[in-house]
């Protein structure tokens, strides 16, 4: 079997693979080196940035629900200004494509944010979390109102040499009428999707489980509403879309590919299993192979040729 | 369950594993005892994995365990469970966990078989700090006195004079719990029970002041004593910890305390398990108990806020 050609082209970076990591599951890349070497990942994807710190919620902020995770974390960062100082300094020198996280309560937030990280910075790109559900107006409106969402991303476009890579919440009637408006709003590329807002109640307490009432579903329970919306936003836009939700082996990464994802994410995934990557990586590698693709991207969007 | 017969035998036909790259960081442990401990009732398992986590690991740290029925590949329960080292035992290469079954992922870690693998994240956290000289006290509560265990056994082969205060429902839990383990130890043990049917009647933390009264003297919050050369190490409920982490200001005796939280990943990764603490400026911070503890010292922890 030839050797398959990993390469990724998403937003005008190069990537090792296409293997990336989601925000929030990451921290900051330095977590799991003792897990997964950073340097055979396509790239990995920080913790949610907020121009000042976050303390964010209070526990309990994860329940397990069936095949899934309800997370409400609440955006705990440690702002824009120690970043720069104590974490930039760390994660420009990971030898992997580094996407920060950019999150704000307003568009003069992102805006702040994107004005910080440039080029130079050393990242490679940057992802605008316009849909954390979370936190009170944690993007989430950005996320849900497509005139706010392309303005949002036009706002962080016109101040940052970066690549745009925008974050979408699959909390909407219609994911593809989000997907237009970031487009227009001059996105780089789309990630598809974050958390669905779900909750838990305790019988015992007959309280809901989580501080914060709601929470994020993650994990294997998400992934068919992610493929399908990967699906039916591939046939919409023209945007490269890194596609996540629930992958936790090679199969599930797969079936983003052929949806119509450019590259894929593990987030929860991670949490099951720290070498899911690796794992992935080399499953999608050897399906490519077995089928005599010399490239990944000839998988992407396959099941839509009729 | 039980002692597994079939162990010598399994051993020689699959060979311990480790996973690429993955330093011994995730391994994959061979089951060698899963027994019942004690009475039924009380739903309390032992669990002796043989793997290189003995080598590194130290008491007060945890492993991250996946529960997964071995026949059947599912993501439900998704998440692994973290399980604090009850023993660690480097020559032997074993690591002894014990757990209460209470929900559905330890129900299914309960039906690992002897000879069965499990995948393992650790040793993870930051475990006792064991002092070089003096007496260690270590007060339990309930299931709190897993952990202890492997503190007691590292003290004590350092030379350590140890004690221990242990509360519980009743003398059935008590015994279930290890009891015996414990008077074998042939340390001064302070037993106490919510029932009385087992040492003296009522919480361990009455027993706690009493001992530290009787050699301190009373005392007022005002004028911290100083406990010469005994430091506290506590597991159990919160409001037990609370209450010893007060009773050590008191005294002037240092407390270290093992905080528990749901957790996500693991490694300081996802902030799902953080715990306030007060730092020396004052300010309220956020800690991870799977990273930076799970063993915090008593005095930082900000107890009535989330942790």
């Amino acid at each position: 079997m030839c050797p398959v050609d990993l390469t990724t082209h998403i937003a005008g970076i190069t990537l090792r693979n296409p293997v990336l990591t989601g925000s929030g599951t990451y921290g900051f890349g330095e977590e799991y080196a003792a897990y997964c070497p950073v340097d055979a990942l396509g790239g990995i994807t920080l913790k949610g940035l907020t121009p000042e710190p976050r303390l964010g919620n209070e526990v309990p902020r994860l329940v397990e629900t069936p095949a899934g995770l309800l997370n409400a974390v609440g955006l705990e960062n440690p702002g824009l200004e120690e970043f720069l100082r104590s974490y930039l300094p760390k994660v420009r020198k990971l030898p992997t494509a580094v996407i920060a996280n950019i999150s704000g309560f307003s568009l003069e937030d992102y805006v702040q944010m994107a004005r910080a990280l440039q080029r130079d910075s050393g990242l490679a790109a940057l992802e605008v979390n316009i849909s954390c559900p979370n936190v009170k107006h944690g993007g989430m409106h950005f996320g849900t109102d497509p005139k706010s969402a392309e303005e949002v991303i036009g706002a962080v476009k016109a101040v940052t040499d970066l690549p745009i890579i925008a974050k979408l919440s699959p909390n909407v009637t219609d994911i593809v009428e989000m997907a237009r408006a970031v487009q227009s709003g001059g996105a780089d590329a789309l990630s598809l999707i974050n958390t669905l807002l779900g909750m838990s109640i305790d019988l015992d307490q007959q309280r809901p489980v989580l501080a914060n009432t709601f929470g994020g579903l993650s994990g294997p329970a998400i992934r068919p509403v992610a493929v399908r919306m990967v699906w039916q936003v591939s046939q919409a836009v023209d945007l490269p879309i890194i596609g996540m939700g629930g992958i936790t082996r090679w199969q599930d990464a797969v079936e983003f590919f052929l949806a119509g994802a450019s590259a894929i994410s593990i987030g929860t995934g991670n949490f099951v299993n720290p070498q899911a990557p690796l794992e992935i990586l080399q499953g999608i590698e050897d399906y490519c192979a077995k089928r005599g693709m010399a490239s990944v991207h000839e998988l992407v969007g396959l099941a839509h040729v009729s | 369950m039980g002692v597994c017969a079939l162990f010598e035998h399994r051993t020689s036909i699959i060979e311990p594993r480790i996973r690429e790259g993955a330093g011994e960081m995730l391994t994959e442990g061979l089951v060698v005892v899963h027994e019942c401990l004690g009475e039924k009732e009380q739903r309390l398992r032992r669990l002796v994995i043989k793997g290189p986590i003995a080598k590194t690991a130290k008491p007060g740290q945890f492993v991250a365990v996946q529960v997964q029925d071995s026949s059947i590949s599912s993501f439900d329960p998704l998440l692994r469970r973290p399980i604090s080292l009850a023993q660690i035992s480097p020559d032997q290469d074993e690591i002894t966990l014990l757990y209460r079954i209470q929900g559905r992922g330890t129900e299914i870690l309960a039906r690992a078989c002897c000879g069965e693998r499990l995948s393992i994240m650790g040793p993870l956290g930051q475990g006792f700090s064991v002092p070089k000289e003096g007496e260690l006290w270590l007060i339990a509560g309930g299931i709190g006195i897993f952990p202890l265990y492997a503190l007691a056994q590292d003290a004590l082969a350092r030379g350590l004079t140890v004690r221990l205060f242990w509360g519980g429902e009743h003398q059935r839990f008590l015994e279930s719990a290890g009891l015996l383990q414990w008077q074998a130890l042939g340390i001064p043990l302070h037993l106490s029970t919510l029932d009385g049917s087992f040492g003296l009647k009522g919480l361990v933390t009455e027993q706690v002041e009493e001992q530290l009264s009787l050699l301190f003297g009373q005392t007022k919050q005002e004028q911290p004593l100083s406990g010469g050369s005994i430091r506290i190490a506590t597991c159990g409920p919160k409001k037990m910890m609370q209450a010893v982490t007060e009773l050590g200001r008191n005294f002037g005796v240092p407390v270290e305390v093992s905080l528990e939280e749901r957790m996500g990943c693991a490694v300081g990764a996802c902030l799902g398990c953080v715990c306030t603490l007060r730092d020396e400026a004052g300010t309220l911070i956020h800690k991870k108990v799977c990273q930076d503890g799970p063993v915090f010292r008593g005095e930082e922890v900000v107890w009535d806020v989330s942790c």
